[in-house]
């Protein structure tokens, strides 16, 4: 009799360990997530700290392919682009420079832990009436391998993911 | 003349030391005013630069052919050109950037190399210049394209783009030295907006 409790125990306790992170994962997905339509990329601020120019572009241009890249909008516009003003559904990302270390390849090579090559902003969805949706951190780095423009692409990398985490595709999208 | 031999030796060894300072002196001084007589010549406005990002139809790291018209930039890649009208340039930025002199493939390739000979590869670096044009398409969007070249070639590519109408926010500056003069991965040659 007791060894029949147990075993029935064992296996609820058990039934609950594997089905628990599946509820708690289908309760997480069904809290709708932001879909915008599209999206306005805006060159990256930097007020106090000075970034060479071609790493300011590099950062703009790679932000844009990553975030084409993630399908997550419908229209993807450039800073000062006229169409965005009758975009629906439209949010602005913002990036604001707020650290920058410049590496050294060299360096890289010689000293494997040292030399890195890093870019930190503080990114920013915003709608047009001025509402927040994301406000975060991200950086780039180079540590190991790549010359020391390759931050910029790693920082476009991480802009993309954290945009994948918080938002989702507009419905149209989805069923295309 | 042997009793002679005693008294010319001391001379010369009383007189050896002024005589090479003397020398020494002489040496500097001329390389001195070799290095100021003759600076640098500008170089010449390059024919093939290598696109990095920012144009579009051009891949990453194309090599182009560059030419400045009247009233247009010239990029001729392998399977397509791209055309920036002089007066949608907004700013043009002169920098500085080191590469590794194997790079691409063969590069990827020496990194599999035995004995860390890879590693030993990757110490011998090219200075490079770069030039950052921003400019806006016909739709106003910004558009951010980076060029790169050898040391020296991009205040001249600039000169040649202020001269045909582009707008720069930091004026050229002729005695501003190549590339060439900076250490490696240095940006001390990088133009910074005012």
């Amino acid at each position: 009799m007791t060894l029949r409790l147990s075993t029935r125990s064992v296996l609820t306790l058990t039934l609950l360990l594997f089905m628990g992170p599946i509820a708690i994962r289908a309760q997480s997905s069904s809290t709708a997530k932001p879909a915008p339509h599209a999206v306005q990329v805006l060159k990256i601020a930097s007020s106090e700290i000075k970034l060479p120019p071609a790493f300011e572009m590099a950062v703009y241009e790679n932000t844009l392919e990553q975030v084409k890249k993630t399908g997550l909008f419908e229209e993807i516009y450039r800073d000062g682009d006229r169409r965005a003003s009758n975009a629906t559904g439209l949010v602005m990302l913002r990036a604001d420079l707020r650290g920058f270390k410049k590496g050294s390849a060299m360096e890289r090579q010689v000293i494997t832990v040292a030399g890195t090559t890093s870019i930190k902003v503080h990114m920013q969805l915003v709608q047009p009436d001025g509402k927040v949706l994301l406000d975060k951190d991200v950086k780039g780095e180079v540590h190991f391998f790549g010359e020391n423009m390759r931050a910029t692409l790693n920082l476009g990398k991480s802009i993309a993911h954290v945009l994948k985490d918080n938002f989702e595709k507009p419905a149209a999208s989805k069923k295309s | 003349m042997s009793p002679k031999t005693p008294a010319v030796t001391n001379l010369l060894c009383r007189y050896a030391t002024r005589v090479a300072s003397a020398l020494l002196a002489s040496c500097a001084l001329s390389a001195l005013a070799l290095g100021q007589q003759s600076p640098p010549l500008p170089k010449p406005v390059p024919k093939r630069v290598v696109s990095v990002m920012g144009f579009q139809d051009l891949k990453k790291n194309e090599k182009c052919d560059v030419s400045v018209g009247a009233s247009s930039l010239n990029l001729k890649g392998k399977f397509a050109s791209v055309e920036v009208t002089i007066a949608s340039v907004e700013d043009v930025l002169t920098g500085d950037d080191s590469a590794r002199l194997i790079g691409g493939f063969l590069g990827a390739m020496t990194s599999f190399a035995p004995y860390e000979s890879g590693r030993f590869l990757s110490l011998f670096r090219k200075k490079l210049d770069t030039l950052t044009i921003q400019y806006r398409d016909t739709d106003g969007g910004l558009h951010g394209g980076i060029l790169s070249m050898h040391p020296g070639e991009a205040i001249a590519l600039k000169k040649a783009l202020v001269a045909a109408g582009a707008h720069t926010t930091v004026p050229i500056d002729d005695t501003a030295k190549p590339a060439a003069g900076s250490t490696s991965g240095d940006q001390k040659n990088s133009e910074q907006k005012l």
